[in-house]
């Protein structure tokens, strides 16, 4: 086996620039492919919905950002049940953003904090990653809750925000409205959010912005907020299986009491999945056009190398028979050779781009839709040593079948 | 080993190559005894067939028709990869413009046929050096084909041929493109072996002083061995 290995290297070493070529191509098609690869797994990821225990969103039905009247929450809540047979969520909760600066009229990064508004008790049954937290943090997070229940200014703080805006827990805080104009709320700063998604997020009950809407005509001549009818920004409903999505998602389309504005329901996935039809075609042609076009490329350019390669020794491969190596050795050697440049420039190239991409870059901001950034899974270190695998064995079977081949008497009579 | 002392004989053999539709005779009806430790030379015009012999004998090609027997095998039945493995153990082959891997040392060269047997590094070394040894180029080893003279190079190609210690060594035109001297000395070598191991030697040569050198002389001619065969005093 060593010893195969040691005369494949010797083969390679012989036409470095050759090689060299070779595997630069690989890479460089390995590259795309991966890319290509790692925004649709992501698509698919995001697309791949869970069977259970689905969050629906009602959002409004044709303006974003979708503004909805409060009224709405409690019917919303319940899934807009009216009759005996109609479905109820298993929980819901209301989101309404607030987003405050901590100076009047300014809008740097440093004074900004947006914090969601909801029940408080929410916070731990519907939020994503708060509903599993290592016990120690469960409790904490518990204590807060109970204490944001009590006291309506209590405010809870991600930690990066906090450090960003330079205040510590148990500071005091006033934040004058952005999107609330002319409401400006007195915090106090009880704690800190769990470690992870929030870190840059705060929350707030909601009954603190909806006295301060309510009490706003009493300091305003009578006059509404603007925003008075427009507070309510989303409403999760968490229902155990897709067939009660659907009742829940019909019994609110059917229901007489959203029609100004209307609304929709869906699911996480659903909404994405409505986004990215837009780009249905393109995906499809990423996914079975240029993928598949890229793969064929690549087998073909290793096969031409290891062609040519042959081609220039069969009068050694000829000689290598004479002294006794079997056709399949042959064949070997030459798999060998192209499989040694496709599995390694594949892993090359993959783990490369995994590490440029993810952690020298912080990841690739997508030009479509609302994805942040993407990150190159780590599954791609595989996809590379596949492809190089794959294509290079399709591209090296021919050469290496005719290499194994190779008559003795035809070569040396051509010779003689 | 067969027990009449006969290691090649080749009985009743055809060979024909077809050209497009053409047919081409090459050997007819040819037949031929090598005793054992026998030094045979093979003469005969350009196109008379002493390649394609050469090759029915070392199992590189089979015959349209007849048997050839090495050793008492009958080779002409083998298949390819039975005659692979064969050949490895039994022919040393020796060419006319050596053949060597240019992108390995000279050691690398010889050690080639023995990645095929089932050697330890350190047998595969000693057997390397000792065959470099009896070819005289024990200080080359680290050496690459292109760094060598044609005598040295056709030196590694003897090693290489007999490094497995097979028992029958064929030649072709192994003197060809060698100078006069360099020729002489590669002769020297085939006869030392030949002495000191007791190897069998089948060599095609169009050189008559090389030819010389041989126990015996065979003519081929379109496609037969002419009958006229000399018994020539044996070479020193
Ligand atoms: N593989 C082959 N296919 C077709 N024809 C062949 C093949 N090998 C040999 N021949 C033909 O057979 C004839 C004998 O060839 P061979 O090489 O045996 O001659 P030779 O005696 O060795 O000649 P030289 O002295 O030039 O080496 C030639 O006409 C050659 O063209
Ligand atoms: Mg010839």
């Amino acid at each position: 086996m060593f010893k195969y290995i040691l005369l494949i290297g010797k083969n390679l070493r012989r036409n470095l620039l050759r090689t060299t070529l070779t595997a630069l191509g690989t890479m460089v098609l390995v590259l795309v492919v991966t890319l290509v690869w790692s925004v649709l797994y992501l698509l698919d990821g995001v697309m791949a919905e869970k069977g259970a225990n689905l969050k629906a969103i009602v959002t409004e039905r044709w303006q974003v950002p979708s503004q909805m009247p409060f009224a709405y929450a409690r019917t919303l809540g319940e899934g807009a049940a009216r009759n005996a047979g109609d479905v109820r969520p298993q929980d819901s909760m209301t989101w309404q953003f607030f987003g405050g600066s901590l100076e009047p009229n300014k809008r740097t990064r440093e004074d900004l904090v947006f914090a969601f508004g909801m029940e408080p008790k929410k916070l731990a049954t519907m939020m994503d990653d708060l509903d599993n937290l290592p016990a120690g943090q469960s409790q904490q997070l518990q204590a807060n809750i109970r204490l944001m229940e009590e006291k309506r200014q209590a405010i809870l703080i991600g930690r990066q925000r906090l450090a960003e805006v330079n205040k510590r827990v148990g500071e005091r805080i006033k934040l004058y409205g952005v999107n609330f104009r002319e409401i400006d709320l007195e915090f106090d700063i009880i704690g800190s959010l769990p470690p992870g998604r929030y870190d840059q997020f705060a929350v707030m009950n909601r009954d603190y912005l909806n006295e301060a809407l309510d009490n706003y005509p009493r300091t305003h001549a009578g006059k509404k907020h603007p925003m008075a009818d427009k507070s309510l920004n989303l409403v999760w409903v968490r229902v155990p299986d897709r067939e009660q999505f659907s009742r829940v998602a019909d019994q609110i389309a059917r229901s007489p009491l959203y029609s100004d504005p209307a609304v929709k329901c869906e699911t996480a996935s659903s909404g994405i999945a409505a986004f990215l039809d837009a780009y249905r075609d393109l995906i499809w042609g990423l996914r079975w056009l240029l993928s598949p076009a890229i793969l064929v490329t690549l087998s073909l350019v290793i096969s031409n190398a290891i062609s040519i390669s042959v081609r220039e020794r069969r009068l050694e491969m000829a000689v290598l028979k004479v002294l006794g190596f079997r056709p399949g050795q042959l064949l070997i050697l030459v798999l060998g050779e192209a499989l040694l440049i496709g599995i390694s420039a594949g892993l090359l190239s993959a783990g490369a781009t995994y590490f440029v991409v993810n952690k020298w870059l912080g990841g690739v901001a997508l030009p479509i839709g609302f994805f942040p950034v993407f990150f190159i899974p780590v599954n791609a270190l595989w996809w590379g040593v596949g492809i190089g695998t794959v294509t290079s064995l399709s591209g090296s079977i021919m050469p290496a079948l005719s290499a194994g081949t190779v008559k003795v008497s035809d070569v040396f009579s051509k010779v003689a | 080993m067969p027990s009449d002392g006969i290691i090649v004989r080749v009985s009743g053999v055809h060979k024909f190559f077809t050209r497009g539709s053409e047919q081409v005779d090459v050997l007819n009806d040819l037949n031929l005894e090598v005793p054992e430790g026998e030094f045979l030379a093979l003469m005969g015009p350009s196109g008379s067939g002493k390649t394609t012999l050469l090759n029915l004998i070392a199992g590189l090609d089979r015959p349209s028709q007849g048997e050839v027997r090495v050793g008492g095998q009958l080779i002409s039945k083998m298949s390819e990869s039975q005659l692979a493995r064969w050949r490895t153990r039994n022919i040393g082959f020796v060419f006319q413009f050596y053949h060597l891997l240019p992108v390995m040392t000279a050691y690398e060269n010889v050690e080639l046929p023995l990645l095929l047997l089932p050697l330890s590094a350190a047998q595969r070394r000693r057997q390397v050096l000792t065959t470099l040894e009896l070819v005289g180029l024990t200080n080359r080893d680290r050496h690459r084909p292109g760094q060598l003279s044609g005598g040295q190079q056709q030196r590694v190609g003897i090693a290489r041929a007999i490094v497995t210690d097979p028992s029958l060594i064929v030649a072709d035109e192994p003197t060809g493109d060698l100078d006069a001297k360099s020729a002489d000395e590669i002769l020297d070598l085939l006869c030392e072996l030949r002495e000191a191991m007791q190897k069998t030697i089948l060599l095609v040569t169009h050189d008559a002083r090389a030819a010389q050198r041989a126990h015996r002389i065979q003519y081929l001619d379109k496609g037969k061995l002419v009958s006229t065969e000399i018994e020539l005093p044996r070479a020193s």
